[in-house]
């Protein structure tokens, strides 16, 4: 399973961005190879068609679920079908990935 | 001369100074480049010649398509995305520079004509009005906003430009020929926040400027700013109800006495010949 996660620092370490398609990394984790990946953000400046960018991103990954706070209409739009969205805790990624796996998040509606 | 009308936000009386602006000069042309929301025309009605406005958009071949991801990379506008198996073409986002097509080792991606908007022209009293109307779902009219910019070029009376809102793409797309710009806001602490936005893009641009103040009041904080930049105040429409009633049933005000010394005060600042 892939997971990914927006993040405002690189690494297992950092905490969770507000936002999905406006984060600066996010971070893809690989739960059978159990190993994790940052990546730039390379959209993050773009005027337009952000969500559009973040959800090809997702898929690209072949992402099954995604921790974030929030998610735009348009990426969501995109995904629905292919992808889970989970409510992130307060903690930090690392944290998020444990709570996840043990069935202690929420799915985001 | 030309000048552009703009404010920071909708609803702060920016095509109201425009429409009377314009009609108080003589033969000037009024251009309605708010394409999102074009008001201008409730004010000078008349028969109208329409004009579509078409762009090329992009049409992938899927059969041809081997999905590696070059335009999709190249667009930097992030109108193409590989979704799952597919390239998809977000039409709303294309500005239809042609480069995806040149991009594709494959030859995969040919160009289709798509409307994204209308030009409507019409003449009232001896001015010329053009404006623009975006339709719905599309994402930017800075492509009718130039084509309007475009065939106003051949105007050789006073031209008066109705920007849009904010300080985005299309105002610059709006303002780059423009001899001057009116800065339009209201006494608040959100007009002046809103004057700002707008004042800095101006400065980038290096446009002259000068600020008319709508629904004037005891408050200062606008004439205080304008003085701390060195900005002229050129008119200050005092908050009346009678006025604000005439303006919201589409009537011009200048053609009204009691109210076309306000414009006329103002073009005669702009120093521009009155009607
Ligand atoms: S024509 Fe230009 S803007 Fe439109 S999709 Fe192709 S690369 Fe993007
Ligand atoms: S560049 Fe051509 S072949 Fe490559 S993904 Fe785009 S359309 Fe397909």
């Amino acid at each position: 399973m892939i997971i990914v996660i927006p993040t405002k620092t690189s690494g297992e370490k950092s905490f969770i961005s507000e936002n999905f398609g406006r984060a600066n990394y996010f971070y893809v984790y690989d739960t059978q190879k159990q190993i994790g990946e940052t990546y730039i953000n390379e959209h993050l400046d773009n005027p337009h068609g952000v969500g559009i960018k973040t959800a090809e991103f997702v898929l690209k990954h072949k992402a099954d679920i995604i921790i974030s706070p929030r998610i735009g209409e348009k990426s969501m739009e995109l995904l629905r079908g292919n992808v889970k969205v989970f409510i992130p805790n307060d903690s930090i990624v690392k944290e998020n990935i444990k709570d996840f796996l043990d069935g202690n998040l929420k799915e985001l509606i | 001369m030309r000048i552009a009308v703009l404010s920071g936000k909708g609803g702060t009386g920016k095509t109201f100074i425009s429409v009377n602006l314009a009609y108080v000069i003589k033969n000037a042309a009024y251009l309605d480049c708010d394409v999102e929301e074009p008001n201008g025309d409730l004010y000078f009605k008349g028969d109208k010649i329409v004009k579509q406005v078409d762009v090329d958009i992009p049409v992938i071949d899927h059969d041809a398509c081997t999905l590696c991801g070059k335009c999709a990379d190249f667009c930097r506008f992030n109108a193409l995305a590989i979704i799952i198996d597919k390239v998809r073409v977000f039409s709303s986002l294309c500005h239809s520079c042609g480069g995806c097509k040149l991009v594709c080792p494959v030859s995969a991606i040919t160009e289709v004509k798509k409307s994204i908007g209308t030009i409507k022209e019409t003449e009232f009293e001896g001015h010329r009005v053009i404006g623009g109307e975006m339709n719905i779902k599309e994402e930017t009219g800075v492509k009718i906003i130039d084509e309007i910019i475009e065939i106003s070029k051949d105007i050789l009376e006073d031209v008066v430009i109705d920007c849009p809102p904010g300080n985005g793409c299309s105002v610059m797309g709006s303002i780059k020929n423009a001899d001057y710009c009116l800065l339009v806001a209201e006494p608040t602490i959100f007009g002046l926040h809103n004057l700002k936005m707008v004042y800095e893009l101006t400065q980038v641009f290096e446009k002259k400027v000068g600020i008319v103040i709508n629904k004037a009041s005891q408050h200062k904080i606008i004439n205080d700013f304008a003085e701390s930049e060195n900005i002229e105040v050129l008119l200050e429409v005092p908050f009346d109800k009678e006025l604000g009633l005439i303006n919201s049933n589409g009537e011009i005000a200048a053609k009204d006495m009691k109210y076309k010394h306000f414009f006329e005060k103002l073009a005669d600042k702009l120093l521009v010949r009155k009607v």
